[in-house]
């Protein structure tokens, strides 16, 4: 089966869910190594562990096709509880020193407060795909909408992550630069779809995926090359291994929404 | 292909690396700057966990020198040569902070230090030279020759491993031999992440030791001229001014540190605290340093910085005097005790017998004392806390000696 015949198959709703599944049971386990670096201190850290693993079970079925009324009703509870864990994440991880003093040193080597709002992200993929809006010509802007989203977090993980490491490697502000193009290409393409070559936008998510893959590369060559004794640590308290595959996730979404746009376009 | 779109999100992007680079900027260059990328992290990342476990000491640090220096965490933390590594949130850090590493930044002090008193005859004083590797031994006898190579404190090993570890120790480790061949550690008169000079300039900071029956120099500073000056007037001093800069501007009263140690108008600073003393005070009879007068001249240079040289010259020479007079004392009472065993009245075990106490207070306590009093300006000491009780224990031990005499002709 080609590509083509194959996306002719699936529909981009389909491809969203199994996007919004996958990415759930991820966070889970990349939180799993993240709170590891904080020795799980307060218990609540394990909550979105849990919450992933629990969300993946139930989010599946769905995904997978089924299409019970109670499948549906479980999706949302899962999309809405999302939301709720990512918000509570972001303002836990601002107390853990950025409400001290609300100082730039603050925000910086406080915990990524950026990071838990992938959960509401996901969340509201879950809801937008048990939406009304899911059937309706504008999906595919709202994927975009979201992707951008997460393309602004990434930016902000981007900036505040360096700087913990002082962009002591210059090859530390191609993220930054590349967030930055994925936020401008697609703010552009949101507000002017017409003005935006399908083949653009696509070849700057594309970059996305290669800045990425070399992220995770850079990240994990860190890592190996760390000072501790124990290579676990290395990983735990180091560079982030998965934190660059975010950018191949949210191009990943975008491009589904741009197959959503291109589809729409072409039925119309 | 729209071209405006794609210059919108161009300009779009660029802006926001260009606000990402200007807020970076912003942040303090301590934070940016550093030699290695583990120092960048560590600036930061060690108070982020330390500022909730261990609050006061980031606070100490935030205030020091160190901190304005732009200095890190791991600077001091890193294992050095010699030093086991551990490995602690993803940094490998020592184990145990010493001098070594304090060393790494300042090897002039460290050496001046480690030739010192305060290093190996501090510890052998109470411990003897078993803990040392050999060439510590070496070192510490090289500078003191037969203060190191010595057999630990009888007191010591009569009052037990408790009060040897909590008492003598205490400040005795000041010169402990550390596994990795360097000497005690800095922080006893630096204090750890406060790593003051303001501190070590403080005369209570050496106070911690120096003071009690057995070196009063605290309490007899306390009560010299010096000791009530500063009292009054430490409010308008610079503790902490630079001690290579160091003038009497900043500190128009000396602290120990200022005669000991300190680079005042142009002297040169050393952390060698014996450097500029003239006699072994603290031995039971004092004799000259092999480098005494050399010392002396040196403490004078500091003397004239307030006082004229007849002054001092009259001075060292009362003082010397107290000193020859103290001497004479202890040889005698030492010459009774040393008869009574003689003639089979004592045991050759130390300290089983009362008399031996009588005449180590004797030295130990008020000869030491009348002695300090006497170089530190310390009347009282010289007198009711020195000589008077010198007076008081030799008539002791004479009627000692002659109990012991008479019982023994009784028992014949």
């Amino acid at each position: 089966m080609t590509l083509r015949a194959w996306a002719s198959q699936v529909s981009p709703r389909q491809a969203a869910h199994v996007f919004a599944v996958s990415n759930i049971a991820f966070l889970g386990i990349d939180i799993a190594l993240a709170h590891r670096a904080n020795d799980y201190a307060r218990s609540v850290e394990w909550a979105p562990v849990v919450f992933s693993a629990l969300a993946t079970l139930l989010l599946s079925p769905g995904a997978f096709g089924a299409r019970h009324p109670m499948v549906a009703n479980l999706d949302r509870a899962v999309g809405w509880g999302a939301i709720a864990v990512g918000v509570v994440g972001m303002v836990l991880h601002l107390q853990s020193g950025f409400f001290a003093t609300q100082t730039l040193h603050d925000l910086v080597y406080s915990a990524p407060f950026v990071a838990p709002l992938s959960y509401v992200g996901v969340g509201l993929l879950v809801l937008l795909l048990r939406s009304t809006d899911a059937n309706e010509p504008a999906f595919g802007a709202w994927l975009l909408l979201l992707s951008l989203g997460g393309f602004v977090g990434n930016f902000g993980l981007s900036v505040l992550d360096h700087a913990q490491n002082g962009f002591f490697h210059v090859t530390e502000w191609i993220p930054v630069v590349s967030a930055a193009l994925a936020i401008g290409f697609l703010v552009v393409t949101l507000v002017r779809p017409a003005a935006m070559p399908l083949r653009v936008a696509l070849a700057v998510m594309a970059a996305q995926v290669v800045v990425g893959l070399a992220g995770f590369v850079l990240h994990v060559r860190a890592d190996l090359h760390g000072a501790a004794a124990s290579k676990l640590d290395r990983f735990v308290f180091g560079a982030p291994p998965f934190a660059p595959m975010l950018f191949a996730d949210l191009a990943m979404l975008a491009a589904i929404g741009l197959w959503a746009t291109a589809r729409e376009a072409t039925r119309a | 292909m729209s071209f405006r779109a794609v210059f919108i999100a161009v300009v779009l992007a660029t802006a926001l690396v260009v606000g990402a680079f200007l807020i970076n900027q912003r942040r303090p260059a301590v934070e940016r700057n550093q030699p290695t990328a583990a120092m960048v992290a560590a600036t930061g990342k060690c108070a982020e966990c330390h500022r909730r476990e261990t609050s006061a000491i980031i606070d100490q640090f935030e205030r020091s020198k160190h901190a304005a220096k732009g200095v890190s965490c791991l600077d001091c933390h890193k294992p050095a040569d010699g030093q086991p590594g551990t490995d602690h949130r993803g940094f490998t850090i020592a184990k145990t902070l010493t001098a070594k590493n304090c060393a790494q930044c300042h090897t002039t002090e460290y050496d001046q230090f480690a030739r010192s008193r305060h290093a190996a005859p501090a510890w052998a004083s109470v411990n003897g030279a078993k803990d040392m590797s050999p060439e510590q031994r070496a070192l510490g006898e090289r500078h003191h020759p037969g203060w190191v190579d010595r057999a630990p404190m009888s007191i010591g090993i009569l009052e037990g491993a408790s009060a040897l570890a909590s008492g003598c120790n205490a400040c005795h480790a000041i010169g402990k031999p550390n596994a990795d061949g360097s000497f005690g550690t800095c922080t006893n008169c630096h204090a750890r992440h406060t790593a003051s000079i303001a501190l070590a300039r403080e005369p209570t900071t050496c106070g911690q030791c120096h003071m009690g029956p057995d070196h009063s120099q605290l309490e007899i500073y306390g009560e010299s001229k010096h000791g009530a000056l500063f009292a009054a007037q430490r409010g308008s001093f610079d503790m902490a001014a630079d001690p290579k800069k160091l003038t009497t501007k900043d500190m128009s009263v000396p602290t120990c540190a200022t005669c000991h140690m300190s680079g005042l108008e142009g002297m040169k600073v050393t952390h060698d605290t014996t450097e500029r003393l003239s006699y072994f005070l603290f031995a039971p009879v004092s004799t000259k340093r092999p480098n005494g007068d050399r010392g002396q001249g040196e403490m004078k240079e500091v003397c004239l910085k307030c006082h004229t040289r007849p002054k001092i010259d009259d001075f060292y020479a009362q003082a010397e005097r107290v000193l020859e007079s103290t001497n004479e004392k202890v040889k005698g009472a030492t010459e009774v005790v040393a008869s009574l065993r003689k003639e089979g009245l004592l045991t050759p075990t130390p300290f089983d017998e009362p008399i031996e106490f009588v005449e180590f207070d004797l030295w130990h306590y008020y000869g030491r004392t009348a002695k300090h009093g006497a170089f530190m300006g310390g009347a009282d000491f010289v007198q009711w806390h020195g000589n008077y009780e010198l007076l008081r224990l030799r008539t002791d031990l004479d009627r000692s000696a002659v109990e012991l005499r008479a019982a023994r002709k009784e028992n014949r």
